[in-house]
């Protein structure tokens, strides 16, 4: 980490060590994120490959670092320490690695879109590896934080382990990582010739003829995360997916979808330097998806499920449940 | 505290201040209802905003030569030009102009705001009206713009009632009619009383030094036509060559900025003057005798080398992008500083030098790109956000 960062926010300093430290966004121990994958026998050694991305392999304990945050940040003891997760962690003896080792166990489950994913793209008879825990960080968060070069440094490692492993083509999932493996990297990597697609494509590709029936009549709406929508341009291709399964009635808010959807507030670390102002938000597009009488929020992106089941919690709505598209898609193929 | 310390107890009290986010939502809905509408109405305007893309981007490359033609051209007017380089010497060289003891109507300027003429102005010991009615009621507030076009727009009507009750001493009621009417009559005579009339520009011809304004009210047409004095201050990013350049830019600015066609576009270029007895060109007719602008630099020459960056200078000052920005939606322009949200980061690297408040301003983006969808200039804020995020981890 350079020396002059002083004017960058402690919160986003600290994931970006975490980054460059241990790979991930929590400072996890190294690769302890592919636990999740241990008994789907995927090869490591394969021209394609699923990427799974921090978000999804840590999300049960990003989801629990993040509750702390935001009880923190609405505390006398979070306003006199505006934007320090990481000093907060020095002067409180908070360790997220511990935290993380105590909810190890958790993580099974919120790593659900994942085996989901997995479960799809096989039923599908698309053939691809996943890295484990060799699989890098993407380094996005590097990016949008103004690491530049800690960026490019990532960048250049993450393509070097990627050619180690014989990986010609990636297929991406959360729309974060999908975006900075197929867009920023390569402009730090001379001559970089990996193929980057995304999940949907792949599904949308492989569906066409199949018969897809949700388990029960629902009323689904679909939040767009801004990475998929605006950074990706993939508008269409979720709502195709969604349409093309019976059962499933697809309903848009009123003005903001596509590509004018409303961001969950979750953006780019946002939620570690503004976590109260991250939660109204989350509130704030929770009640626009809700006008709709909705009964399911789909959306694709760890950040933004996080946010919506954030929300609906903070609104008090039990009847509205939130799904990744991942596990919809299965659920609809019945694997 | 620290300046982010300060700054994140003040989004976070505007958060949670109902007022704000009922006054805002209101707007919101109605700007989008009324962009839609004129967008479809007028389905043109988005190929024309992609033909003022491109003369903003050769004009912001050429702004130097740009200025120095639309100062020659004023001159030729017979009204005086100025190059400010920076705030201070637009503060100097206005200061000059108005000297104290004056009476001074305005019109509603975000560069006037950007240098803090209106506080500089009252220090000197004028007496200074904001005639916008938003301006109006900030000024009477004592509260700052929290929108570049709606300066009020934090304000529920039903606040606005209040203030305007205290200011008159009736008990006025929550009527935007009857609100307005009163704005109008409090106004009114301060208008011809005026020694001075201060005005922006939206857009400017650089080969006739021909000055857009445009609006709604008609306080800018009284503000700028009744008092014998008319200064104008004008960032040199509104520069354009010709007269048909300024008036393709003015009508795509109006539209993005939700209207059809707004009641008034003036056109000023000089002095008022008569010929009318004997052939005699004589300098102060109806409108003002004198006329000055000045042209700001104010960072603007620099930004425009700046390769990520110059993209700022190509803004319109529509204000759509504000409507579209979430955190904006709750915080209105307490994510700011001269100016708002993403862009307003950018803008207070650029004229403010408080590197802390920019970083403050600049990881409050959640770069979630729906402004730049609204924008008819595809100003990418998120790309601009993160450059300058890289150089504020830099060290600034």
């Amino acid at each position: 980490m350079n020396k002059k960062t002083k004017l960058i926010p402690p919160g986003l300093v600290y994931i970006a060590d975490n980054i460059t430290s241990k790979q991930n966004l929590l400072g996890a121990p190294k690769g302890s994120g592919a636990r999740w994958a241990k008994d789907l026998n995927l090869p490591k050694e394969a021209e394609t490959v699923f990427f799974a991305g921090c978000g999804y392999q840590y999300s049960a304990s990003l989801e629990s670092l993040m509750s702390i945050i935001r009880k923190l940040d609405k505390s006398p003891v979070g306003a006199g320490l505006p934007m320090g997760v990481a000093s907060f962690t020095k002067r409180m003896g908070f360790d997220p690695a511990q935290l993380y080792r105590r909810l190890a166990a958790k993580d099974g489950d919120a790593a659900q879109p994942l085996l989901d994913a997995v479960k799809v793209l096989k039923g599908l008879g698309v053939e691809f590896g996943y890295l484990a825990e060799d699989e890098p960080c993407c380094g996005g968060i590097l990016h949008y934080t103004g690491l530049e070069e800690d960026f490019a440094q990532n960048a250049q490692n993450l393509y070097k382990t990627l050619k180690s492993h014989g990986v010609k083509k990636i297929i991406g999932i959360v729309p974060s990582c999908t975006y900075t493996l197929a867009e920023l990297i390569p402009k730090h990597v001379p001559g970089y010739d990996i193929e980057v697609k995304h999940f949907l494509q792949v599904v949308l590709e492989g569906i066409k003829s199949r018969e897809l029936r949700f388990p029960r009549e629902a009323k689904v709406i679909y939040h767009d995360p801004c990475q998929l929508a605006r950074y990706l341009g993939l508008i269409d291709e979720p709502r195709r997916i969604l349409k093309a399964i019976k059962g499933i009635e697809l309903v848009e808010p009123d003005w903001t979808f596509g590509e004018w959807a409303t961001c969950c507030g979750g953006g780019g670390g946002f939620e570690v330097v503004f976590p109260e102002l991250s939660q109204i938000l989350a509130v704030n597009r929770v009640k626009e998806l809700l006008e709709t009488g909705a009964d399911i929020i789909v959306s694709h992106c760890p950040g933004c499920i996080l946010q919506l089941e954030e929300g609906l919690k903070a609104l008090k709505i039990k009847n509205v449940e939130v799904l990744d598209l991942a596990q919809v898609v299965a659920m609809a193929m019945g694997v | 505290m620290s300046v982010f310390g300060d700054y994140k107890k003040e989004i976070m009290d505007a958060a949670h201040n109902e007022r704000i986010r009922l006054a805002l939502s209101r707007a919101i809905k109605q700007y989008r209802a009324n962009v839609d509408k004129t967008l479809k109405a007028f389905p043109q305007t988005i190929k024309l905003a992609e033909e003022v893309r491109g003369i903003k981007e050769r004009a912001i490359g050429n702004m130097e030569k740009l200025a120095e033609q639309a100062c020659r051209a004023i001159e030729a007017n017979h009204g005086q030009a100025y190059i400010a380089r920076t705030a201070d010497d637009a503060l100097n060289i206005i200061g000059g102009l108005v000297g104290s003891g004056k009476l001074i109507v305005k019109a509603k300027s975000m560069t006037s705001e950007e240098i803090g003429l209106r506080e500089h102005l009252e220090e000197k010991g004028n007496e200074v009206y904001e005639t916008d009615l938003g301006e109006f009621i900030v000024q009477k507030l004592g509260s700052r713009p929290m929108h570049i076009l709606a300066p009020a727009v934090h304000v529920p009507k039903e606040d606005v009632a209040k203030l305007l009750s205290e200011i008159t001493g009736e008990d006025l009621p929550a009527d935007v009619e009857v609100l307005v009417a009163t704005a109008r009559k409090l106004l009114r005579e301060k208008f011809f009383k005026a020694d001075i009339g201060i005005s922006g520009s939206n857009v400017v011809a650089a080969e006739t030094g021909s000055l857009f304004l445009i609006e709604n009210e008609g306080n800018i047409r009284l503000a700028t036509g009744a008092p014998p004095v008319h200064i104008a201050l004008v960032g040199m990013e509104k520069l354009v060559p010709s007269l048909a350049d300024a008036w393709k830019v003015a009508e795509v600015t109006w539209r993005y900025a939700n209207y059809t066609i707004p009641p008034y576009i003036s056109v000023v270029s000089g002095p008022s003057c008569t010929g009318d007895i004997e052939k005699v060109i004589t300098y102060g007719a109806h409108g003002p005798r004198e006329f000055h602008v000045i042209f700001l630099d104010g960072g603007r020459t620099e930004l425009a080398k700046h390769p990520g960056l110059r993209q700022l200078l190509y803004c319109l000052r529509c204000g759509g992008c504000l409507y579209e920005c979430p955190v904006f939606g709750v915080t209105a322009g307490h994510f700011g500083d001269k100016y708002f949200a993403g862009i307003g980061a950018v803008w207070a690297a650029m004229i403010s030098g408080d590197k802390e408040k920019a970083a403050a301003l600049a990881y409050t983006c959640l770069t979630c790109g729906r402004c730049k969808v609204r924008c008819p200039m595809a100003i990418d804020v998120p790309e601009m956000v993160v450059e300058l995020r890289k150089m504020l981890a830099a060290g600034g």
